[in-house]
């Protein structure tokens, strides 16, 4: 257990080691792009940053921040959703404490953690003695304590004096109404649950990607992940007054799930997290100031998405673009040295290596790829075209039969690399099987497939190679 | 959607006479419950599907994203016909039920990326277009009815105040030109606003304006007083008609696809291998839960359509393994749910308890200062009944149940226990240690149980006429010899087969 758990088993340490401390970079050059934000809303967007604005901004990075660290666990665990469930289930505990209690927004968010933590018990307990799924118990807990909630909101309401105007805010949230205190409040609680998970962090990183080992190992995996759901209860809570329930979702796993492209650690993830976190809350809210009319919970929620459409895109190794990119030079490599070996063969079965193919033959055979393949090639100078047909150069040749003898290889190594004692490689045979072997098993293949070329040539008989050799 | 409203009308006034029926649905209960049966009715049959494929969760999704259909297809209308439509225009359902199938759609591409886990994707998608929603809403229609907060909780309990009158008989149209005599003329000033100047003024310039001109249907005509007779009518409550033609249409589409939706739930490698087209039962599916999230927006409001859609699937999925009955299950939970909550919103549980009561109690035991009076949204304790019938099935289910679970667990418990003790007695019964082993009063250690535990279980075993206890020691009795020699020569024959 002492070593790194990754996400993905990453076979080249080096290249591992090289891309932390990149991440490392990323995550200071948007901490200082968020830090930028703030002179560039101050004199580009001329926001002006009074008392209300500074408020809200500190409060949205700050949440930006907490949601976006434990958010974390809820994206790995698969229980994005369980974000929404409990924002929901806040509801009814913040009506229950202005009912005992009156408006303390200490004790309001309290109430709201007590039935949001009903509501994860609930869907334990739901899911662990029947054979509904957790999606399911989670939809139940979402509308049943929600409709609980809007039942107390409007009995509520009905009450003859105005003090329960503004509970509502919970539904939609109000960033306006965030307060010093309220700001205080975030930091002191986002603190000490910080603090939690960094005295649980070994336990929580195991139950995330492995429960049964965690389990087998004796560590309690009901009960930390019943703490480690708390912490993201403490999370929602601390949003509700900012984003609302219906898009505290999208404010706990954003910023966690654009992390996630970036790295394949815990730990990294988590502080990218939070800087991501911190940008879109902060910047969400200083941007709702350009316009009084642009509401802030759901502009920090753009925000966020906007960053994690960015993490798609280009994250390096996953980014969408990237795999794009390199998608289509495999299909050109990979056409190219079918036409390289389509022509080769062509000429050879008729007697000439640089006899010429006709075009037609070659699309008729190929499909569309033989084009893409000629052109690669006759950029190489590989080939060249001459009346509607295409012959390969004397580069072209050579080249086509270094490939052919490859493949060759690669077929025998196949056949017979438990017969010569070979050592066990992955074949891939774009590779030069020079590269993959060592020196010695190569000379061992080039003679075995000597020995069956001879034996083939001098047979009066029809050719009797082995298949794989001929199988091309 | 109006003559079909007739057609019903012109049916039911077989049965019932005119003043019977208007009286019938201008009652609120009866509306809401009508409108809410629908509701829940054609939820849970969807819903059931829903769960089935471990997809519960898209229903919520879809119900949030509404909003920004509506919005969309309120600013496009307001842009291209100049006129922004009302909000039970068709346009607003097409665009919903768009916005239903984009939210699908976007959830698929972010989850195809292979970068993104489904409940992930799922989170993803709907935050955002809801989040553009409420920009939109925020920014563009700001000034028209149209808030979230409408949209999201909605009041089933108005329903019946918003009809469609029809007339019977005595109906008289009336349209008001400028030169009937009962058209009232007043005059106005043309010029006083671009010139700035008082209608005083020599200037101004003046042109005849009618205030009652136009079209009126009966109804309104026998309300202004331009007719003498009173037409016969009966008002029928729009959202009834929204929701039922809802309802059949995605009755009709089970009943029709019932085979397909079946396979491409249970087996949907399978379906597609026999040419059913999966894909195109999840779209359909998708479209039908948007619609119907559409139509019961105004009435439950978008977050507490949900309920209908999980709740009574999830309960009737504790009761049946068939689909047919489960089907049924959840339509008649469903409906049960929508007719108690409108009980319970007044205070009354199923006339088990009174919620007045309970608060009472609660200010006599706390000294809260509650209100008393139970008033409150019928939507919400509709989808509360529900939930209570959930917990009712979670409970009580024969076969699932919490009870019977537990009644099953505990019966196996002691035919184990009975078993262990009827094979240490075999065992021992005759053997040289047999009055050290078999002595009644120190048998429980050599099972590691409590006294008591081991006095219970021979007391089972003697009613059982198993075991006898004779001079503080035991022994099987004929029958209990038989019965240890059974379950000997089961357990080797079950042994002999597992190799």
């Amino acid at each position: 257990m002492k070593s790194e758990l990754t996400l993905e088993a990453t076979d080249n340490m080096t290249k591992n080691r090289s891309s932390d401390q990149l991440i490392w970079l990323l995550i200071a050059a948007i901490a200082l792009v968020a830090a930028l934000f703030v002179p560039f809303s101050q004199f580009v967007l001329h926001v002006e940053y009074d008392y209300t604005l500074r408020t809200v901004a500190l409060g949205g990075a700050l949440l930006g921040i907490v949601s976006g660290v434990l958010g974390c666990f809820a994206v790995l665990r698969r229980q994005s959703l369980l974000g929404d469930a409990l924002s929901h289930a806040a509801l009814p505990g913040v009506a229950i404490a202005f009912l005992l209690a009156g408006r303390d927004l200490g004790l309001l968010l309290i109430g709201a953690g007590v039935t949001s933590w009903l509501g994860v018990y609930f869907i334990r307990l739901v899911t662990g003695t029947t054979r509904i799924k957790q999606d399911a118990a989670m939809g139940i807990v979402l509308a049943a304590w929600f409709a609980a909630g809007i039942a107390l909101l409007v009995y509520i309401q009905a009450r003859p004096d105005a003090s329960q105007a503004g509970l509502d805010t919970f539904i939609f949230g109000q960033a306006a109404a965030i307060v010093e205190r309220d700001v205080r409040l975030i930091a002191t609680v986002g603190a000490v649950s910080f603090i939690v998970l960094a005295l649980f962090w070994k336990e929580f990183k195991l139950i995330t990607f492995d429960p049964e080992f965690a389990g087998a190992s004796g560590f309690r995996v009901n009960l930390l992940s019943l703490l480690l759901s708390t912490l993201i209860v403490v999370a929602i809570v601390l949003g509700l007054q900012l984003a609302g329930v219906i898009l505290m979702v999208g404010m706990l796993i954003a910023s966690g799930i654009a992390a996630r492209q970036w790295t394949n650690q815990l730990g990294q993830m988590v502080m990218l997290s939070a800087v991501f976190g911190a940008f879109a809350g902060g910047a969400g809210a200083i941007v709702s100031a350009v316009d009084a009319d642009i509401p802030t919970g759901p502009l920090i929620v753009v925000v966020a998405f906007l960053l994690v459409a960015i993490s798609l895109g280009f994250a390096p190794g996953r980014g969408l673009v990237w795999t794009l990119l390199r998608q289509r030079s495999d299909r050109r490599l990979f056409a190219a040295q079918t036409m390289l070996q389509d022509l080769y063969h062509y000429a050879l079965d008729h007697g000439r290596a640089d006899l010429p193919a006709p075009e037609p033959f070659l699309v008729g055979v190929r499909g569309a790829a033989a084009r893409e393949g000629l052109r690669q090639l006759q950029a190489r100078g590989h080939a060249q075209r001459s009346n509607g047909a295409w012959m390969l150069t004397r580069t072209g040749i050579e080249a086509a039969a270094r490939d052919d003898r490859n493949h060759q290889l690669w077929s025998v190594y196949r056949q017979y690399a438990d017969d010569l004692a070979l050592p066990m490689v992955a074949e891939d045979r774009q590779q030069e099987i020079a590269d993959a072997l060592p020196p010695a098993a190569v000379a061992k293949l080039e003679y075995k497939l000597d020995t069956i070329r001879n034996a083939a040539a001098s047979s009066t008989e029809e050719p009797s190679l082995p298949n794989a050799v001929t199988d091309r | 959607m109006f003559f079909l409203e007739e057609i019903v009308i012109q049916l039911l006034l077989n049965f019932v006479a005119r003043e019977d029926l208007n009286a019938f649905l201008r009652n609120p209960q009866h509306t809401a419950t009508i409108v809410g049966s629908l509701i829940a009715v054609s939820g849970a049959l969807l819903g059931t599907f829903l769960l089935l494929r471990g997809m519960s969760l898209t229903s919520d999704a879809i119900s949030h994203t509404v909003l920004l259909g509506i919005v969309v297809a309120f600013i496009l209308m307001g842009s291209v016909f100049g006129q922004h439509p009302d909000l039970s225009s068709i346009w607003l359902i097409v665009g919903a039920a768009a916005a239903g199938v984009a939210t699908v759609l976007l959830t698929e591409l972010i989850y195809r990326s292979g970068l993104v886990k489904q409940d992930a994707a799922l989170g993803l998608a709907f935050p955002l277009l809801f989040a553009i929603a409420v920009i939109l809403v925020s920014r563009v229609v700001s000034d028209v009815h149209l808030d979230e907060d409408a949209v999201m909780v909605g009041e089933i309990g108005v329903a019946w105040a918003n009809t469609n009158s029809h007339c019977l008989s005595g109906c008289e149209s009336v349209t008001i030109t400028p030169d009937d005599p009962r058209a009232e003329l007043t005059r106005q000033c043309t010029n006083c606003r671009s010139l700035g100047i008082s209608p005083r003024d020599e200037k101004a310039e003046f042109t005849a304006i009618c205030t009652n001109c136009g079209q009126y249907s009966p109804a309104q005509a026998w309300q202004a007083g331009f007719t003498k007779q009173e037409p016969v009518l009966v008002f029928w409550p729009k959202s009834i008609t929204v929701m039922a033609v809802l309802t059949l249409l995605t009755l009709l589409a089970i009943v029709l696809f019932f085979k397909e939706l079946k396979l491409s739930t249970f087996d949907p490698t399978l379906a597609a291998a026999l040419g059913f087209r999966p894909t195109v039962m999840h779209y359909g599916l998708m479209v039908l839960v948007s619609l119907v999230a559409v139509g019961a927006f105004d009435a439950v409001g978008s977050i507490l359509v949900v309920a209908f859609f999980i709740i009574p699937p999830a309960a009737a999925y504790l009761l049946t393994d068939r689909l047919p009955r489960m089907l049924v299950y959840s339509s008649l939970i469903g409906a049960a749910g929508a007719y108690s909550g409108y009980d319970l919103a007044r205070g009354n549980l199923l006339g088990i308890a009174n919620l007045s009561d309970v608060l009472a109690g609660l200010n006599d035991l706390f000294g809260l200062g509650l209100s008393e009076s139970w008033d409150s949204s019928i939507s919400a304790s509709m989808v509360l009944m529900t939930f209570f019938f959930f917990l009712v099935a979670w409970t009580f289910s024969p076969k699932y149940g919490l009870v019977s679970t537990m009644l099953r667990r505990r019966n196996q418990r002691r035919s184990f226990d009975h078993q262990v003790v009827l094979g240490h007695i075999h065992h021992h019964q005759g053997s040289a240690s047999a009055s050290d082993e078999l002595a009644a009063s120190t048998l429980y250690r050599h099972f590691r149980w409590t006294p008591a535990k081991m006095q219970r279980t021979l007391r089972q075993l003697r009613a059982r006429n198993l075991v006898e206890v004779e001079d503080n020691l035991v022994s099987l009795t004929g029958h209990g010899e038989i019965h240890a020699h059974q379950f000997r020569e089961t357990q080797l024959t079950n042994e002999s087969v597992g190799e």
